[in-house]
């Protein structure tokens, strides 16, 4: 894939400490299951999905996922969290392939 | 004699032709056994192990009934609990019942999560029931499940 493509998305976004959350996480990924075919050439394409999902907050792992092929495509992950001060919330994902990503956003609760 | 010996190779031949296909159809079959092509009911025990599966309320799982589209269907699956430190959901699975590969996502939750819901977009090949199942910290087992109508596959 090269340059990994994801988002996440916090409402709303003007937080107070200790208020629950809900974040999204959005990545570009194909999501072949492996059963489908090329039109043109009339081969199977091979199966690459994401396999692992981790929501990490500050260093504490908050949500583990163990994702299989049925997901659709650009897959979005949707769960609440509760913020507790200030940090950083990282989310690492792992490819079918044994590609690791990770995309961060800055936690910043204000009052 | 040459005679003889030239049939003698030709029925091993044959008889080795016979066999490799049904060896490699064999090979594929394993191939292709792996931990997501057990069937609902299977993949339900293989979780739980063997313990009993309560249908409850307290899960609500959020699917449209009528998808236009398989390739995707939202689903949210909220679960009404306190997600306290001593009482919280510990998994929420999701299931496409008549998928070929019908475990969908594993999610595991801890209390930090502050409230127990979790939400995706799946893929479905056929009309059938989506369900989920929920793990509680106690170890108890909750379900919900619906059925969903698909009018064109998304299953490719």
């Amino acid at each position: 894939m090269g340059k990994s493509q994801a988002l996440i998305k916090i409402k709303p976004k003007k937080y107070k400490d200790g208020e629950v959350v809900k974040v999204s996480f959005m990545v570009m990924h194909p999501m072949e299951t492996g059963l489908r075919k090329d039109k043109k050439t009339k081969q199977v394409i091979p199966a690459l999905y994401i396999n692992d999902v981790k929501f990490e907050y500050n260093g504490k792992v908050i949500t583990t996922m163990k994702v299989w092929e049925t997901l659709s495509v650009n897959p979005v992950f949707t769960t609440y969290m509760k913020i507790n001060g200030s940090g950083e919330l990282k989310v690492t994902y792992t490819d079918s392939s044994g590609e690791v990503n990770e995309k961060s956003t800055k936690i910043k609760p204000k009052g | 004699m040459q005679r003889r010996d030239f049939f003698k190779q030709l029925g091993t031949v044959a008889a080795v032709t016979a066999v490799a296909p049904a060896m490699s159809f064999a090979a594929d079959a394993k191939k292709t056994k792996g931990p997501n092509d057990f069937s609902y009911q299977q993949a339900v025990e293989v979780i739980t192990g063997g313990k009993p599966v309560v249908v409850s309320s307290k899960v609500e799982l959020k699917v449209p009934e009528i998808a236009e589209n398989g390739a995707v269907v939202p689903v949210t699956v909220t679960v009404d609990s306190p997600m306290t430190d001593s009482d919280y959901v510990k998994a929420i699975h999701i299931f496409a019942t008549k998928n070929g590969n019908t475990r969908c996502i594993d999610v595991f939750l801890t209390p930090d999560n502050g409230k127990a819901m979790f939400a995706t977009r799946i893929k479905l090949g056929q009309t059938q029931e989506v369900a989920a199942l929920v793990e509680l910290s106690d170890g108890t087992f909750l379900s919900a499940a619906q059925s969903v109508k698909v009018t064109i596959g998304g299953c490719g």
